[in-house]
C-alpha cells in the first residue's frame, strides 16, 4: 500500500551544535544520566537522575546546580516569568517535591528556591505522572500515577496562601496536564492513559469527558494561537486535534509517536517508523534505535523537514530553532530556511500553489506574491492550462504590466481567457480606453450578448470604462442597442442620436429623447439633426420645433421645477424659429404650419420668418390651378401684407410679388411704399385706363405729377381714349396743374386727339385768364385808389390840426369828462380812468390796438419768412401759377432791402388832459 | 455570529471526486486544481440563511482514501446531513456508492439526510455516468441527487443548502429530536440558555466540533 502522506520539503538545516570553547561537538552532556528537560528565556535546561539541573545559554556554555538530593522527575521552565519549576525528591521513598526557582535571583552559583511543597493527593503518596503550570502564576496542576490530578491555587512561587485540591479521579495513569484560558473560564485538560476529559477549574470543576481513548505521556502538545490554540493528541492511527467541547479534525500520521512538539505553526512528531516495517528496527550510534522526527507544516499541509535521530531524548524550541537532544548525548539545531529559499524549492518543483499559500501564511509582501502569482501563470501558460494560467495573471493586475499578459492571450484561441482578464481588469479601475475596446471586441467576436448587458447595461454600475471608446466599438460591431443604452446612460447625445439615426433608424424615438433634453442640447442637436427628422417625421418633428422655438420645457420635467419652487422665475427658454428654416428643405406644407405658428404665437418674429412664409404663400397660390381655392391662397397672402406686425422685407416682398405676378400684392406693396408712380405705371403697362384713372384719383393728393403723367400716357395711346383724356385733362385743370401751352404741347403727341377734345378746355382756360385780367386791373385800380386816400390823410395828419369833438368815451359811451385822453386815429377819446384801465400801454389807443397789433404781427411775420428761401422756391415750384407767389412775397415786402418803419402815427397827443 | 440551529454535515465519497474541493468552493468559493489527498478528516463551517433562520453548517470533509476508513467512520456518528460524493468522470466512484451508503446507514443516524452528489459535471466530454443513472440511483435509496461541479461552482450552493432545507424541514416535522446532540442539530448558544459555556465564536477554521 502507497504510504499516504503530505508532500515532502526540506525547509530546515541540520546542524551538530558545537562546544564554543573547543570548537568540536557539543558533549558537554556526554555523561548526564538525562531525566527530564525544558527551555525557555534563551536557554535549554536538562535535569538528571542524580538531582543536577543543568542550563545551557544561547552561547551554548553549560552551568549547573544540584537541585534535589535524588533526582529530578519534571521540568517546567515557565515562558512569561524566568522561574524554572521542577519536581524531584530529596529523600527515598516515594515523596515528590515540587521546587519553585528564581533564576533571576542567584545566590552562591545556584538559583533561588522560592517555594518547595510537597506533592500529595490525599495521604497516600503516589509518583507523579505529569505536571503543568498556568503562566498566570496561580494555577498549576499535578498528576500521579494513580489517575489523581491535584491543583494548586494560589502564587505558584510562594508556599504560603497556596491551597490544593483533588480536581480529577480517575483510574489510569495521567499522561498530561493542559491549562487553556477560554475568557474568563480555566480549562484543565486531562489525559490518561485511556481517556482525556476537562475540568473547568473555575466553574466547580466542572467535568466533561472528551474521548474515549487518552495518550501515552510525551504525546501531548498544545497549538499555538495560529491554530486556535487546540489540544493535540498522537496516537498510533493519526493525530487529533480537539477544542474543550469535542473533537476536531484529525491528520491521519501513521506510526508510533513518541513526542509532539509545536514550533511556529509546526507539529513536530518524533515516532518510530511503523510497525508495519518488516524489518528490525534500525539502529543508530551505539546500538541505539532510529527514531523520525517530523516538522509538520499543519496551515498548509505539507512536511516541512523529516530525518532519522537517534533515540531521541527531548526536542526543544528556543532561540527561534529546534534544538533535538538525541541518545548520544548530542544536540541538534534546525534552522528555518527563509522564506525565499523555500519559495525557489517550490518554484523548481513548480509548486505554486503552495508557494502562494506558504506565502501568504509567512506574510510576504505584496511585490513578492506578485512575482509568485507571475511565475505560476507563466508555468500554466507554459503547460498549456490558459484557464488555470489567466487566473494567475489576475491576480497581478495591478503590477504586472497588463500588455504582457494581453500580448500571450491575443490569439484568437485564448479569447475567453482574454475576456476574463480584461474583465478583471475594469473590475480594477485600471482599464485604459485601448482595454476597453479590446474586451468590447471579444465581447462582440464571442457574441456574448449576456456579457455585453452586464458589462454596459447593469444599473448603477461603477463606470470603470472610457464611455465614448465603448459607444464606438459597439457601433462598429453592429451592437447598437448597447452604444444606445451606454450613450443614453452617460448623456452622450451626440452619440444617441447619431446611432438612433444613423444605424437605427427609429427617427420617433430620436425625436423624442430631443424632447427630453435641457434646453441647449435640444436646440443644438435639432439643428444638427432637424434636417434628416424633418424627411422621416416631419409632423412630430414640427410639433417639437413649435415647442422649442415657443416655451421650451423637456418632456420629462415637472411643470414647477425646483428654481420656480425656489422663488426664482424660470426663464423662458426658446430658440429662433429662422434659423431652423434650412430643416425643412423640401417640406413646403411644415414649413408654412411652422412659421404660421411662430407669427401666432410671436407676432414680433424675425424679417426672416415673414420673408419666408410670404414667399411660401406665393409659391402655394401660383401652384394652385383651383380657381375658388387660389382666389383664397391669395386673400391669405395678401393678409399677410396687410398684417400691421408682418415685419417683411418690402423690396424682397415686391421682388417675390413681381416673380410670382400677384398683382394685388404688388400694387399693396407700391401703395405701402408710396410708390404712386410705380402704381401708375404699373397699370400703364397693362394697359388699364379705368385703373390709370383710379389710381391719379387715389393719389393724385399726395402727388399731382400722377395727372399729367397720365396725360401724357393717354396722349400717346393710339386708340381712342378721349373720355380718359377729358377726365385727366378735367383734374389738370380744376387743379391748375400744368400750364395750357404745356398740355397743348402734349396732346399734340397724339395723333388722334382732335381739337374738340381739347376745345372746351382751352376756352374755358381763355375765357378764365381774361376773368382774372379784369379781376386784377380791378383791383390794381382799387389799390391805386386806397393808396392815394392814405397819402392824402397823412398829409392831412401832417399839416392840419385836429379837433377832438368827440362828447363820448370810446370804451364806456358816457358823456366825455375831463381829465381824458385823445387819440388822433378816428379820433378816440376816452375818460382817463377808463383808459387806464383798458390800455396796455400808454402809447396805443385800445380800441385800434387789437387792429394795430394784427397788422404788426403780419409784417413782422413777413420780415422773418424772408428767410425762408428754400420754403420760397418750394412754394414757387409746386405753385401752379409762380409768378402770384413771387407777388405775394412781393408785397409782403420780403425784397425790400428796408425795414418797415414802426408805425409811430397813432401815437397819442394829450390835449387839455393831464398825461402821465 | 450566532446561529439559531447548527447542523452537522459529513462528506464521503472516493477518493478524488472533489470532496475537498465542493467544500473550499463552498465555504471559501475558490477552487484548488492540485489534488490534496486529504489526510484524515478536515473541517469546514458556513453560515446560511433558512426560512430567515441563520443556520450554522458544520462540515467534516473525510479522507476517501481506503486506508483512511477506520478513521474516517468514527467520524460518522451525530451527522445530521452527508453529501455522497462521486465523480461523473470515473464510473468506478458511482460504482462504489453501495458500500458508502451501507457504511453510512451502519455508522451513523437513522435519519440522517443524505444528498448524492455527481461531481465535475464540467467535464462532460469525459462524462462516464449519465445523469439519469445518478437519477436512478438515489431513487431507488431514497436519496436527494443533485451533480455539481465545484470548479464552477455549478449547483454547489444547493447542494449544501438544499440539504439543509431537508433537514430543516425534518426538525418541522418533528423526525429530529433536536435536544439529542447525537443527532447532528444543535440549538444556537442564545436560543438555548442552558447551552452556551463551552460554545466559542467564530467562523470557519478547524474548530472543534460536537463532543461525539
Ligand atoms: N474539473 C473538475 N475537477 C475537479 C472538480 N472537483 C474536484 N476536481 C479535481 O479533482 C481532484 C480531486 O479533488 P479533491 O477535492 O481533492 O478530492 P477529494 O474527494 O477530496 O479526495 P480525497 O481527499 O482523496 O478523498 C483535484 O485535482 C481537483 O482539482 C470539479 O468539479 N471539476
Ligand atoms: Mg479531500
Ligand atoms: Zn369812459
Ligand atoms: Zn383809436
Amino acid at each position: 500500500m502507497a504510504f499516504l502522506q503530505w508532500r515532502r520539503f526540506n525547509f530546515f538545516d541540520k546542524e551538530a551544535v558545537k562546544n564554543p570553547a573547543t570548537d568540536q561537538v557539543f558533549d558537554l552532556l556526554k555523561d548526564v544520566n538525562v531525566s527530564a528537560c525544558t527551555s525557555g528565556r534563551g536557554q535549554l535546561v536538562v535535569g538528571d537522575f542524580e538531582g543536577n539541573l543543568y542550563f545551557i545559554n544561547r552561547q551554548m556554555e553549560l552551568t549547573a546546580f544540584r537541585a534535589y538530593e535524588i533526582r529530578v522527575t519534571h521540568l517546567t521552565q515557565l515562558k512569561q516569568h524566568n522561574l524554572l519549576i521542577s519536581i524531584g525528591e530529596d529523600e527515598q521513598g516515594i515523596n515528590p517535591l515540587i521546587k519553585v526557582w528564581n533564576l533571576d535571583k542567584m545566590e552562591r552559583g545556584s538559583p533561588t528556591c522560592t517555594r518547595l511543597t510537597r506533592a500529595i493527593p490525599g495521604n497516600k503518596p503516589t509518583p507523579v505522572s505529569a505536571f503543568a503550570v498556568h503562566d498566570n502564576l496561580n494555577f498549576m496542576a499535578v498528576g500521579f500515577e494513580n489517575g489523581i490530578v491535584l491543583l494548586f491555587k494560589g502564587d505558584v512561587t510562594r508556599e504560603r496562601h497556596s491551597k490544593s485540591r483533588n480536581v480529577f479521579e480517575g483510574t489510569k495513569r495521567v499522561t498530561g496536564l493542559v491549562f487553556k484560558t477560554m475568557g474568563k473560564d480555566v480549562i484543565l485538560y486531562v489525559v490518561t492513559e485511556n481517556s482525556l476529559h476537562t475540568v473547568n477549574i473555575t466553574a466547580k470543576d466542572a467535568h466533561m469527558k472528551l474521548d474515549d481513548t487518552g495518550a501515552n505521556p510525551g504525546c501531548i502538545v498544545m497549538t499555538d494561537a495560529s491554530q486556535d490554540n487546540q489540544l493535540v493528541i498522537g496516537r498510533p492511527d493519526a493525530v487529533y486535534f480537539y477544542q474543550p467541547d469535542g473533537r476536531g479534525p484529525c491528520l491521519a500520521f501513521e506510526g508510533i509517536k513518541l513526542q509532539l512538539h509545536w514550533f511556529r505553526g509546526y507539529l513536530i512528531v518524533v515516532g518510530k517508523e511503523s510497525k508495519a516495517m518488516p524489518r528490525a528496527p534500525v539502529l543508530g550510534p551505539h546500538g541505539m534505535e532510529m527514531n523520525t522526527v517530523t516538522v509538520y507544516d499543519i496551515q498548509n499541509k505539507f512536511i516541512a523537514y523529516s530525518a532519522p535521530y537517534p533515540e531521541v531524548i527531548d526536542v526543544m524550541c528556543e532561540s527561534g530553532s529546534i534544538f533535538i537532544f538525541t541518545g548520544d548525548r548530542k544536540l541538534y539545531q534546525l534552522q528555518e530556511k527563509d522564506t525565499q529559499s523555500k519559495l525557489e524549492m517550490l518554484f523548481k518543483k513548480n509548486n505554486y500553489s503552495l508557494a502562494i499559500s506558504l506565502a501568504k501564511s509567512q506574510q510576504l509582501d505584496q511585490d513578492g506574491l506578485i512575482d509568485i502569482f507571475t511565475q505560476y501563470g507563466d508555468h500554466l501558460y507554459g503547460k498549456g492550462d490558459h484557464d488555470g494560467a489567466i487566473d494567475q495573471y489576475i491576480k497581478t493586475i495591478g503590477k504586472l504590466e497588463a500588455s504582457y499578459v494581453i500580448r500571450k492571450f491575443l490569439d484568437a484561441q485564448r479569447i475567453h481567457n482574454l475576456t476574463k482578464y480584461l474583465q478583471a481588469l475594469h473590475k480594477s479601475q485600471i482599464a485604459t480606453e485601448e482595454h476597453t475596446t479590446l474586451l468590447l471586441n471579444c465581447y462582440t467576436k464571442l457574441k456574448d450578448v449576456s456579457k455585453l448587458d452586464e458589462f454596459i447595461m447593469t444599473k448603477n454600475r461603477e463606470v470603470d470604462f472610457d464611455v465614448e471608446t465603448a459607444i464606438n466599438v459597439c457601433r462598429q460591431s453592429g451592437y447598437c442597442k448597447h452604444a444606445l443604452a451606454l450613450a443614453e446612460k452617460h448623456e452622450k447625445h451626440e452619440h444617441y442620436l447619431k446611432i438612433q439615426l444613423e444605424d437605427i433608424k427609429d427617427y420617433q424615438k430620436a425625436l423624442a429623447y430631443i424632447g427630453k433634453l435641457e434646453f441647449e442640447p435640444a436646440e443644438s442637436n435639432l439643428k444638427q439633426y432637424g434636417k434628416i427628422l424633418m424627411s422621416q417625421v416631419p409632423n412630430e418633428t414640427t410639433e417639437l420645433l413649435k415647442r422649442l422655438c415657443t416655451d421650451y420645457r423637456p418632456n420629462d420635467k415637472p411643470l414647477i421645477d425646483q428654481v420656480s419652487l425656489d422663488g426664482g422665475i424660470g426663464k423662458i427658454q426658446k430658440a429662433q424659429a429662422e434659423e431652423f428654416i434650412h430643416i425643412f428643405v423640401n417640406n413646403a406644407g411644415k414649413l408654412t404650419e411652422f412659421l404660421e405658428h411662430m407669427i401666432e404665437v410671436q407676432p414680433a418674429s424675425s424679417n426672416l420668418v415673414y420673408n419666408t412664409l410670404l414667399e411660401l404663400y406665393l409659391h402655394d397660390m401660383v401652384h394652385e390651378k383651383v380657381i375658388s381655392a387660389r382666389v383664397e391662397r391669395e386673400r391669405k397672402t395678401l393678409e399677410l401684407l396687410k398684417n400691421p406686425d408682418a415685419n417683411y422685407d418690402i423690396d424682397q416682398a415686391l421682388i417675390l410679388c413681381q416673380m410670382n405676378n400677384f398683382k394685388a400684392g404688388i400694387l399693396y406693396l407700391y401703395e405701402k411704399a408710396h410708390l404712386y408712380q410705380q402704381i401708375l405705371r404699373y397699370h400703364m403697362e397693362h394697359n388699364e385706363y379705368v385703373h390709370v384713372i383710379e389710381s391719379c384719383k387715389k393719389f393724385g393728393q399726395q402727388d399731382p405729377q400722377l395727372w399729367v403723367q397720365a396725360l401724357s400716357y393717354f396722349a400717346c395711346k393710339e386708340e381712342n381714349c378721349k373720355s380718359q383724356l377729358m377726365e385727366t385733362l378735367t383734374h389738370i385743370d380744376k387743379k391748375n396743374l400744368l400750364p395750357p401751352l404745356m398740355v397743348i404741347q402734349i396732346l399734340a403727341h397724339n395723333s388722334t386727339a382732335t381739337l374738340s377734345v381739347v376745345k372746351d378746355y382751352i376756352v374755358r382756360r381763355l375765357q378764365m385768364e381774361n376773368d382774372q385780367i379784369a379781376e386784377d386791373e380791378r383791383l390794381i385800380k382799387q389799390y391805386k385808389e386806397d393808396t392815394e386816400k392814405k397819402r392824402i390823410k397823412i398829409e392831412d395828419l401832417k399839416t392840419s390840426a385836429k379837433v377832438f369833438q368827440a362828447s363820448k368815451c370810446n370804451i364806456c359811451s358816457h358823456a366825455l369828462e375831463l381829465p381824458s385822453v385823445h387819440f388822433l386815429c378816428e379820433p378816440h377819446s376816452f375818460h382817463q380812468h377808463c383808459f387806464e384801465s383798458y390800455s396796455e400801454n400808454d402809447m396805443e389807443c385800445p380800441v385800434c390796438a387789437p387792429e394795430n397789433r394784427k397788422i404788426m404781427d403780419i409784417i413782422r411775420a413777413q420780415e422773418q419768412s424772408r428767410d425762408f428761401h428754400e420754403f420760397f422756391h418750394n412754394q414757387l415750384e409746386r405753385a401752379p401759377d409762380g409768378f402770384s407767389v413771387v407777388a405775394d412775397y412781393f408785397g409782403r415786402g420780403v425784397f425790400n432791402k428796408v425795414t418797415l418803419i414802426t408805425d409811430q402815427t397813432g401815437k397819442g397827443v394829450s390835449g387839455t388832459s393831464t398825461y402821465r | 455570529m450566532s446561529y439559531a440551529y447548527l447542523f452537522k454535515y459529513i462528506i464521503i465519497g472516493d477518493t478524488g471526486v472533489g470532496k475537498s474541493c465542493l467544500l473550499l468552493q463552498f465555504t471559501d468559493k475558490r477552487f484548488q486544481p492540485v489534488h490534496d489527498l486529504t489526510i484524515g478528516v478536515e473541517f469546514g463551517a458556513r453560515m446560511i440563511t433558512i426560512d430567515g433562520k441563520q443556520i450554522k453548517l458544520q462540515i467534516w470533509d473525510t479522507a476517501g482514501q481506503e486506508s483512511f476508513r477506520s478513521i474516517t467512520r468514527s467520524y460518522y456518528r451525530g451527522a445530521a446531513g452527508a453529501l455522497l460524493v462521486y465523480d461523473i468522470t470515473r464510473r468506478d466512484t458511482f460504482n462504489h456508492l453501495t458500500t458508502w451508503l451501507e457504511d453510512a446507514r451502519q455508522h451513523s443516524n437513522s435519519n440522517m439526510v443524505i444528498m448524492l452528489i455527481g461531481n465535475k459535471s464540467d467535464l462532460e466530454a469525459r462524462r462516464e455516468v449519465k445523469k439519469e443513472e445518478g437519477e436512478a440511483f438515489a431513487r431507488e435509496h431514497g436519496l436527494i441527487f443533485m451533480e455539481t461541479s465545484a470548479k464552477t461552482a455549478a449547483n454547489v450552493e444547493e447542494a449544501f443548502i438544499n440539504t439543509a432545507k431537508e433537514i430543516y424541514q425534518k426538525i418541522q416535522d418533528g423526525v429530529f429530536d433536536i435536544n439529542n446532540e447525537a443527532n447532528g442539530i444543535k440549538i444556537g448558544p442564545q436560543h438555548s440558555p442552558a447551552n452556551q459555556s463551552l460554545n466559542v465564536g467564530g467562523s470557519g477554521g478547524n474548530q472543534g466540533g460536537n463532543c461525539c
